[in-house]
């Protein structure tokens, strides 16, 4: 049997955390004197103890060691001292070395509240906008700033009042600093998602100096990318990473808050190489200004890439993903990540059927990103009175149809690839001439431009369905129609199909927009979607709206 | 409204419960026996249902009929309900029908 002796010698030791978790599982050998008996190998220390006290930090970054000449500590001072005697206070060592030495930078993961010097060296991932608020205390401003070290370190700064104004044009997403000074506080956990159970609040007597050297070694972000098919088993309200493509955008919709304060929410779908999609919620800010840029990119057809940093799963309804304040989004950022998907999608994964992990409550019509309202809502809530138009979805059954006039002619020329469709008007020589295209064709189109009267529990309205929602609602081409009445002149026939096209029941997505006509102002509403209602999509949404009053 | 003799909604777990009692419910029929047929309730309980039944039968019926045991229903009623019933949504009903708003129902 091979004894194995281990001696270590521990030279020149500075208590840098005299109260500490202890780190790892550090196991005594047998050998070891009898105090070892005192010392739990498997039991995190806590904090309050004061009976153990163990300074295990990593060893600071290459070359980043401090140490300052006025430090009259011998430097190779040998410090041998029995397990487990508390070390000597750091503060006894004299005010010269607490007041210019400067600190040892030390990993992010090492911070805790009760070292009294530290210097940590990071990069800004992310910096928040300074916002005042108003409390018991009086009127202040606050900013926020996240932190990453070479270490995979992460931690969030918090600034007040004063020393918002010495920081705030300082800090610079991207570039690195050292910090020094500052006291840690518990994370808010609700704000703050970072792998830290602190965050720190810098002071008067903190310290930010900009590294002007580019440090390679510290990563300009730090994800780790969970795919789509993960998040589907993920909890509700875990916050992570993910990267996917993005393969539609819906509109933004405004949103009444529980507050009371309207939002703004736009919804997209992902998809990744796991085969699976995900609908993402962008909320707020996200909404207009990524958003708008994602959805002009979908538009154009080009499916950008998008990385979320620090996303809320939501469970309501299948699983999702929502943006909250501290999310970051990067659209085709250059990443390897992001090469690879690109990779992918452009070589087959674009027509790869995925399926998705968000379940769309009402899969006959509409999904979670309509708005529903009554018909006597849209009156009431003055829909369409905003800049932007409002888009809704009523539940309502059609009463009544204009005939007298129910289509227009259309001018069948292509603009680009889109047929131009602007009213042409006969001509003497019995072509039909666009003002648009000046041109004249032998032949034109037929579309629908129909006035229908919709109602529900609470009232009724007009509104006015055009070509693909006109022939939804009519259950034929508008140029049929067109002919019977007008070529034909079966008067009866025409009546007949109106007439059984009556009194159904029909999900209608509305546009609805002021316009100027002349003096006047009017509530222009579209029909943009018509969708007969789905009995068992219709009751699943029903019984959802009962329940969640509960 | 006949409300002289109300039926209760129950899917399978609340069918013992009301023995002797009108009831309500839809079943996934799963085959025939002499005399009653084999049904799957909604939330997944396979009970009999004694009576004539209509032929043919569609994948979903209501009965309503007198509830006998936890796994069985005298019917009187026989309705077909054709073949894209959505169970869920049923079994929903019967819990919230004899839970939250037992007193919306008779
Ligand atoms: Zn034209």
């Amino acid at each position: 049997m091979q004894i194995v002796y281990r001696l270590i010698v521990v030279l020149n030791m500075e208590t840098i955390v005299p109260h500490s978790e202890t780190i790892g599982n550090p196991t005594m050998s047998a050998e070891s004197d009898t105090e070892s008996g005192n010392f739990p190998p498997t039991n995190r220390v806590a904090f309050n103890e004061p009976a153990f006290q163990h300074s295990v930090n990593k060893a600071p970054p290459r070359g980043v060691n401090i140490q300052s000449p006025a430090n009259s500590t011998p430097s190779f001072r040998p410090s041998v001292q029995p397990l487990y005697q508390p070390p000597p206070s750091y503060r006894n060592h004299g005010p010269i070395m607490k007041n210019e030495a400067p600190a040892r930078i030390i990993p992010i993961a090492a911070l805790n509240p009760y070292q009294g010097r530290w210097a940590i060296k990071a990069r800004v991932t992310a910096k928040g906008d300074m916002r005042r608020y108003n409390n018991a205390k009086g009127d202040g401003k606050v900013f926020s700033f996240d932190l990453l070290d070479s270490d995979g370190g992460e931690i969030r700064i918090t600034c007040f009042n004063a020393v918002v104004d010495r920081f705030y044009d300082v800090i610079e997403v991207g570039k690195v600093y050292l910090i020094s000074k500052g006291s840690l506080k518990p994370a808010q956990k609700n704000f703050n998602h970072l792998k830290n159970e602190w965050e720190i609040f810098l002071e008067s007597t903190s310290t930010v100096e900009l590294c002007p050297d580019e440090d390679g070694s510290i990563p300009r972000q730090q994800f780790s990318f969970r795919p789509i098919s993960d998040i589907e088993n993920a909890e509700n309200n875990t916050i992570l990473d993910m990267i996917g493509v993005v393969t539609s955008v819906n509109p933004s919709v405004p949103i009444l808050r529980k507050n009371g304060m309207e939002t703004h929410r736009r919804i997209l779908n992902l998809k990744d190489e796991s085969g699976k999609a995900v609908e993402v919620t962008l909320w707020g800010e996200f909404c207009n200004r990524d958003g708008r840029q994602l959805e002009e990119m979908v538009e154009s057809a080009f499916y950008p890439v998008l990385a979320i940093k620090a996303g809320k799963v939501s469970d309501f309804s299948g699983k999702s993903v929502g943006t909250i304040s501290s999310s970051q989004l990067f659209i085709d950022p250059d990443f390897p990540e992001a090469q690879r998907l690109r990779n992918w999608f452009d070589h087959g994964g674009k027509n790869t059927a995925s399926s998705s992990i968000s379940r769309d409550t009402m899969p006959g019509g509409g999904s979670r990103n309509e708005i529903r309202k009554a018909v006597s809502q849209i009156k009431e809530e003055g829909l369409g009175r905003s800049d932007k138009p409002d888009w809704v979805t009523v539940k309502a059954t059609i009463s009544f149809i204009k005939t007298d006039s129910f289509c227009y002619t259309a001018c069948p020329l292509m603009i680009g690839d889109k047929q131009c469709n602007k009213k042409v008007t006969r001509t003497g020589t019995n072509m039909w001439l666009c003002d648009r295209c000046n041109q004249e064709s032998e032949e034109c189109d037929y579309r629908y431009l129909l006035q229908v009267q919709i109602q529900d529990h609470t009232g009724l309205t007009w509104v006015t369905a055009f070509q693909e929602s006109g022939e939804e609602i009519m259950g034929c081409p508008a140029k049929q129609l067109y002919t019977l009445k007008y070529e034909l002149q079966n008067d009866e026939e025409f009546a007949e199909i109106v007439r059984i096209r009556l009194f159904h029941q029909y999900l209608l997505k509305l546009k609805i927009k002021e316009e100027s006509y002349g003096d006047e102002q009017r509530v222009k509403m579209t029909v943009v979607k018509v969708d007969k209602v789905n009995y068992t999509s219709e009751s699943k949404y029903l019984l959802d709206l009962l329940v969640r009053s509960l | 409204m006949d409300t002289s003799s109300p039926s209760a909604f129950v899917n399978g777990a609340l069918l013992g419960r009301l023995a002797g009692r009108k009831v309500r419910t839809v079943v996934q029929v799963i085959g025939s026996e002499i005399g009653s047929v084999v049904g799957k309730t909604t939330d997944d309980v396979q009970i009999f249902v004694r009576g004539s039944s209509p032929a043919p039968l569609t994948t979903y019926v209501e009965v309503i009929g007198i509830a006998e045991s936890d796994n069985s229903i005298r019917a009187e009623t026989w309705t077909n309900f054709g073949n894209t019933f959505d169970p869920q949504n049923f079994n929903e009903l019967c819990k919230l029908a004899n839970g939250e708003f037992k007193h919306l129902f008779m």
